[in-house]
């Protein structure tokens, strides 16, 4: 039966199964078995499936004590913990709910008809994003309902930069070099975390694959795109990391001196590394990478981690161009996001919204629709911290918004300024200030609706149109006409927007960072990221 | 176990080189990995206990009966969105927990703290219990390990040591 011919499906990548069982632990605690004897618990935060399988948790404890030393101390937390594929041996999650037979779906979906939605769609399951992209385009013209489905938007703007600015706390881990264990920067595996929000944005399905070319497509793509989202995340780090990437490299230099590693693997350690590693947003807790001290692994060179993203990205990004100007659905973990070229100036992209000044939609996939409306420039890139959103603003392709996000990332240093003056360039994924009052930053699974102070209202007649520009049709967010709207609530744009943790600053957001937190004030200026000149006032 | 294929459905009872042993059904098997996905426990209800289980670790298994592929395929869906926020609710829970629970400390400094909790912010330093972000309360969590904040502070924290302490040596007694 097809059933049993799962087995010889893939070749290449992982297993479906195996994949969609992955996902379905997230957030779960588990008990993570390695090879000394040592048991984690912790929360499960992803997986590195590419090659091998190795894993993160978070809020990690030691429950049980294995024969190798390791630097965890038996009962303390480790905030993010990294277990190589060479190291574990099982993975044990209790409750899981998954839909075996006669019973009904895995994690209980918001919208039926999102899920109904997609599946029609998505030839593939977790491949499908590209298709559920195209064909939800439409349905994202007509639908502004809040749609989890709606991944693309949300993508963009649950990149959440992990650039905190505790890399002293990273170095201070590292600094000692002949620690049993091996550190790694926090900022790394923050990233996955990162990946994973980005990831989780929106719904995918997961089907097994029973038809041979459908299967192996998408097992190529779920590979790829789990790969994806991992190589994003790096490039993405890459990017943001720019300005710690210093200090990044400067806290790993200590721990590339282990060598002695006599029963691990090295591979694994550097694939678990790169994947996890990417990140390289350096994130505020410490990473403790579960090494026993009998079984030293050296984590591969963190610079050399990095380079490989961009031949990854792109090399997918031709895979993801369905439609050139869509936004591509990219679920969190297949994260169809081929970093585009051309996206990167797409700063626009990234719109951040303060909640009550004037929306300003974030720029479409091209980047003159991005720049188009947005009043002000802003030579000095803003500093879109959300991240989430800057990528979401893109809503774009997600593999788009990847790029341009991270280009940006590591240069944001001021929060993004909104002029209130600023007309609402398209109806693009828009980021929205987590104060917003419409929007929870976080709290929206989907879409953000942004309250838009009246001031927009006079612009809102240039901004109709723009829905229906097709470069900002695809996916986005459809921009309610506004005209007319109330003062105050002029406008209702809802976006989709990436999962961001609930009330709560994602893990990913650096704590430092006011800019999630603090409301915008009303009509404070706002820099939107990219708007160098490129920004009109008046909408095409 | 390299070439073996694992069937789906069959419920092994395995061994592992740990020492573990567990029946598991299995759902699937990922042969780059080499990572077997079971379902083990009870057989009602929606949820399951999953085991990802690496087959290299397999000492020994046998095959109780072969059922049918316990996961439905045409079900299997992912909401992202639910699993982010389980995650972050689960996240939150756990920063909570770490603050309420210490670590390297005796239980009977954990009881001590709890019961200073219900009616005094207290939180964990290490082994020290501050309340009130000023009083610190070092083991053995005596009335006289009580330092710092003010006099009046010091005074009420004491106090309130001393309470919970009879009642924790009350009730111990009285069970």
């Amino acid at each position: 039966m097809g059933l049993k011919n799962r087995v010889e499906e893939e070749n290449c990548s992982m297993s479906e199964v195996l994949l969609f069982a992955t996902m379905s632990i997230i957030g779960l605690q588990v008990d993570a078995h390695l090879k000394d004897g040592s048991v984690y618990s912790g929360i499960f935060h992803t997986a590195s499936v590419e090659k091998e399988y190795g894993i993160v948790l978070k809020k990690a404890k030691l429950t049980k004590k294995g024969r190798c030393a390791t630097n965890v101390v038996s009962g303390s937390v480790v905030d993010t913990l990294v277990i190589l594929a060479g190291d574990l041996v099982q993975v044990v999650a209790k409750g899981v709910p998954l839909p075996f037979d006669g019973f009904a779906g895995n994690i209980a979906i918001g919208n039926g008809e999102v899920a109904s939605e997609i599946l029609p769609s998505s030839a593939n399951p977790l491949n499908g994003t590209k298709k559920l992209n195209a064909s939800t385009v439409d349905e994202r013209k007509r639908n502004t309902k809040r749609n989890s489905a709606r991944n693309e938007n949300e993508f963009a703007d649950s990149f959440i930069p992990t650039n905190t600015g505790k890399e002293d706390e990273g170095q201070k881990l590292l600094e000692n070099p002949m620690a049993n264990g091996k550190e790694v920067e926090h900022q790394k595996r923050d990233e996955t975390h990162v990946e994973q929000r980005e990831d989780t944005s929106g719904a995918t399905i997961a089907r097994r694959q029973v038809g041979e070319d459908r299967s192996q497509l998408s097992q190529d793509e779920l590979g790829q795109k789990f790969e994806f989202h991992v190589e994003r995340s790096e490039k993405e780090v890459q990017q943001s990391v720019s300005s710690c990437e210093s200090s990044a490299t400067d806290t790993l230099k200590p721990v590339d001196g282990e060598h002695d590693n006599p029963c691990c693997e090295r591979p694994s350690a550097i694939d678990i590394h790169q994947d996890a590693v990417c990140s390289g947003v350096s994130t505020s807790n410490p990473v403790v990478n579960v090494t026993p001290e009998s079984c030293q692994r050296s984590f591969a060179n963190p610079t050399a981690i990095i380079p490989p993203q961009s031949s990854e990205l792109n090399k997918n990004s031709k895979e993801f161009k369905l439609n050139p100007g869509a936004k591509i659905f990219s679920p969190s973990f297949v994260t169809a996001i081929s970093a585009a070229p051309p996206l990167v100036p797409t700063v626009a992209n990234v719109s951040y919204i303060p909640g009550n000044s004037p929306m300003v939609a974030v720029a479409g996939s091209q980047p003159e629709v991005g720049m188009g409306t947005f009043a002000p420039r802003s030579s000095t890139p803003s500093k879109f911290v959300s991240y989430g959103n800057i990528s979401a603003a893109t809503g774009v392709s997600g593999s788009q918004f990847s790029q341009p996000i991270v280009g940006h990332m590591g240069n944001r240093t001021q929060p993004l300024r909104y002029a209130s003056q600023y007309h609402p360039v398209q109806a693009a994924p828009a980021y929205l200030n987590p104060s917003s009052q419409a929007v929870m930053f976080g709290h929206l699974g989907q879409l953000i609706c942004v309250p838009v102070s009246h001031d927009l209202v006079p612009s809102a007649a240039a901004i109709s149109p723009e829905p229906a520009r097709p470069p900002l049709s695809p996916h986005q967010v459809q921009f309610p006409k506004h005209q007319g709207s109330a003062p105050g609530q002029a406008l209702q744009l809802c976006v989709p927007q990436p999962f961001i943790a609930g009330g709560q600053p994602p893990l990913a957001v650096p704590s430092h960072i006011p800019y999630l937190h603090a409301p915008y004030p009303v009509n404070r200026p706002v820099q939107i990221p990219g708007s160098n000149g490129l920004f009109s006032t008046k909408l095409p | 176990m390299g070439g073996e294929e694992f069937a789906v459905g069959c419920l092994l009872s395995i061994k592992t080189t740990l020492g573990d042993e567990f029946e598991g059904q299995i759902i699937s098997y990922d042969r780059l990995s080499n990572i077997l996905v079971l379902q083990e426990g009870l057989e009602s209800g929606p949820r399951r206990n999953i085991r990802l289980l690496k087959a290299d670790y397999i000492k020994d298994f046998s095959l109780l009966r072969q059922d049918e592929d316990p996961l439905d395929v045409k079900k299997c869906f992912l909401d992202l969105t639910t699993l982010q926020a389980r995650e972050d609710s689960a996240i939150r829970q756990a920063e909570s927990d770490s603050e309420r629970f210490g670590v390297g400390v005796t239980s009977e400094a954990q009881t001590l703290f709890d019961a200073l909790s219900r009616t005094l912010p207290v939180r964990w330093d290490k082994t020290v219990i501050v309340v009130m972000n000023e009083v610190r309360v070092s083991s053995p969590y005596l009335p006289e390990s009580v330092s710092g904040g003010t006099p009046a502070a010091n005074e009420r924290v004491r106090k309130v040591l001393e309470f919970e302490r009879k009642r924790i040596q009350t009730r111990g007694t009285s069970q």
